[in-house]
């Protein structure tokens, strides 16, 4: 399979501003694979994609998967909002911004599917998980270990 | 300590406002800031040949210098909102000497996508979501914090933290519908019950319809100069005592490192060791309100209280029959209704109104015996600021 040209990229996600530090961000999505900036001088995190490592300057900044587990650690639910492929407002529409594993203060911001989705609250456990909207890949995340509302 | 040698140096001399409305959409942004600026430049008492500076945003100062017919202009530069930006460059540039008189304007101009009265107004077709000449959007799914969101998830971190109760949020709402009352240049004049605030439409839960700004059309304006010069034109100067704007290094909207460290601390942290001046003994308080959260926050973050403890604090500081927050029995906080309740105007009401409160012009609602006002505008991510007015 051919790598997606710069073109195709942007065909295939029409919606999302895409540029050259954000590319393979992108990319990454239709590999169902969630591709983060990590610094090789400081092997430090980013997220959104910079085009220099924020913390040593250092242009060697490489779109790497994370392993997906996080912390929610912001929370909303959105009674209403902008119109989405498979989001109804009917009923509230979570969206979470997840700490995640790698490194502290790392966040990826999406939504929550699957079960317990309704009752997700900061602090929960979740794991990353792909949904097709307009027919592309999009990352969400689903609750993962054993917390619930209850045994909060 | 930081250096202040602008400290006092630069006078608001002129105000002028349209007033807020989010009814009709009959008028152009580019009418209501013409309005705006005539107004504060006759208030001024200047000529319109000495007017050397325009700083603005939208629209564009070089649109409002031959708006105007602005003969010669030696500074002139666009800002984004909130407007402590504008107002910080208008006084280095007029304290550097790029400029000696500054016309500083913002306009407030809802587009179609937060107004259905606006959308009505097929002649605001063309604005974008921020009320820009509409281009590509940007992500336009729903799972992004940019903007208003951001302050959604942040609440809800807030409340997580700190066990406040939305009640506590609501003292903000209320005071601030409680103070429009007497401002008649507000937008959301009716007044407020706590039990209409938890009552209201959730939109970004935690954060309920009356959480957020009321979008409006209106524009401010002000004239600024030297205080040497305002001392000929008006017996009332008010002076800029220090301010400042902040940021820190993580602002994307999910990713600051925490409440603990955002804008809002750097901007305090600054403004407080500039100022000759500070809580408690500042005699009105304008905290942004775009979202009722970000004034709690403020209060902490300025030291009235701990972190933590603004709701507790708005609360204990309720006076109840006059249904507002007076800190200590003295200060009012945004006698004009602030955002929430005069109009979103990303600071600018906060601004004009403490130079009407300084100037002892403001009526019925004049907060007595006020000479000074200490402003902390915007919010977390890339737009916190502060200003300490003081009388001339």
């Amino acid at each position: 399979m051919h790598p997606l040209s710069d073109a195709e990229l942007v065909d295939r996600l029409p919606d999302i501003l895409i540029n050259h530090d954000n590319k393979a961000f992108y990319r990454g999505w239709l590999e169902r694979r969630l591709l983060l900036n990590r610094c090789l001088q400081c092997d430090t995190w980013h997220h959104p994609p910079k085009p220099v490592c924020p913390e040593c300057w250092s242009d060697a900044v490489v779109p790497t998967p994370v392993c997906g587990e996080g912390t929610v650690h912001l929370l909303i639910r959105l009674r209403q909002g902008p119109p989405a492929d498979g989001v109804d407002y009917s009923t509230p529409h979570p969206v979470a911004t997840v700490e995640l594993a790698e490194q502290e203060g790392l966040r990826y911001t999406s939504t929550v599917i699957g079960d317990g989705a309704a009752d997700v609250a900061i602090g929960d456990s979740v794991r990353l998980t792909w949904i097709e909207r307009n027919g592309a890949p999009y990352p969400v995340f689903e609750r993962s270990g054993a917390s619930s509302a209850s045994e909060r | 300590m930081p250096r202040n040698p602008v400290k006092d140096q630069v006078a608001i001399v002129g105000v002028g406002s349209t007033g807020f409305s989010r009814q009709g959409a009959s008028r152009s942004r580019d009418a209501l800031v013409a309005q705006a600026c005539i107004d504060a430049v006759r208030d001024a008492g200047v000529g319109k040949q000495e007017i050397d500076g325009v700083c603005g945003g939208l629209p564009r100062a070089s649109t409002v210098v031959s708006m105007l017919g602005l003969p010669e202009v030696t500074h002139y530069v666009n800002h984004p909102p909130p407007f402590g930006f504008t107002i910080v460059d208008a006084m280095n540039a007029i304290h550097a000497g790029s400029a000696d008189v500054v016309l500083a304007y913002h306009a407030m101009y809802r587009s179609p996508f937060v107004s259905r009265s606006a959308a009505s107004d097929p002649l605001r077709r063309h604005l974008g979501w921020a009320g820009e000449p509409i281009g590509r959007p940007w992500r336009t799914d729903p799972e992004q914090l940019e903007g208003s969101p951001g302050y959604a998830a942040w609440a809800s971190r807030y409340l997580h933290e700190y066990g406040v109760r939305r009640e506590q949020l609501g003292y903000v709402a209320v005071n601030n519908r409680t103070n429009a009352a007497d401002n008649p240049l507000a937008a959301m004049r009716d007044p407020l019950t706590m039990e209409d605030y938890l009552g209201a439409r959730m939109v970004r839960d935690p954060l309920c319809m009356l959480d957020m700004d009321v979008p409006v059309d209106g524009a401010d304006a002000f004239v600024l100069t030297t205080a040497e010069r305002a001392r000929d034109l008006t017996d009332h100067p008010v002076l800029i005592h220090a301010a400042t704007t902040g940021t820190t290094a993580k602002n994307d909207e999910d990713q600051i490192s925490g409440l603990g460290h955002h804008g809002q601390q750097v901007v305090a942290k600054e403004l407080r060791a500039k100022s000759d001046i500070w809580v408690p003994d500042v005699d009105v308080y304008f905290p942004y309100d775009g979202f009722s959260f970000i004034t709690l926050s403020w209060i902490e973050n300025v030291g009235w209280c701990g972190e933590g403890e603004g709701g507790a604090f708005v609360e204990s500081h309720w006076e109840k029959e006059a249904n507002r927050i007076m800190i200590d029995g003295r200060v009012p906080v945004n006698p004009h209704g602030g955002s929430l309740s005069e109009g979103a105007t990303q600071g600018s009401g906060h601004i004009r109104e403490a130079v009407v409160q300084l100037r002892g012009d403001a009526g019925d609602r004049q907060v007595a015996g006020a000479r000074s006002a200490l402003l902390t505008l915007g919010g977390f991510f890339f737009n916190a600021q502060g200003l300490v007015l003081r009388q001339g």
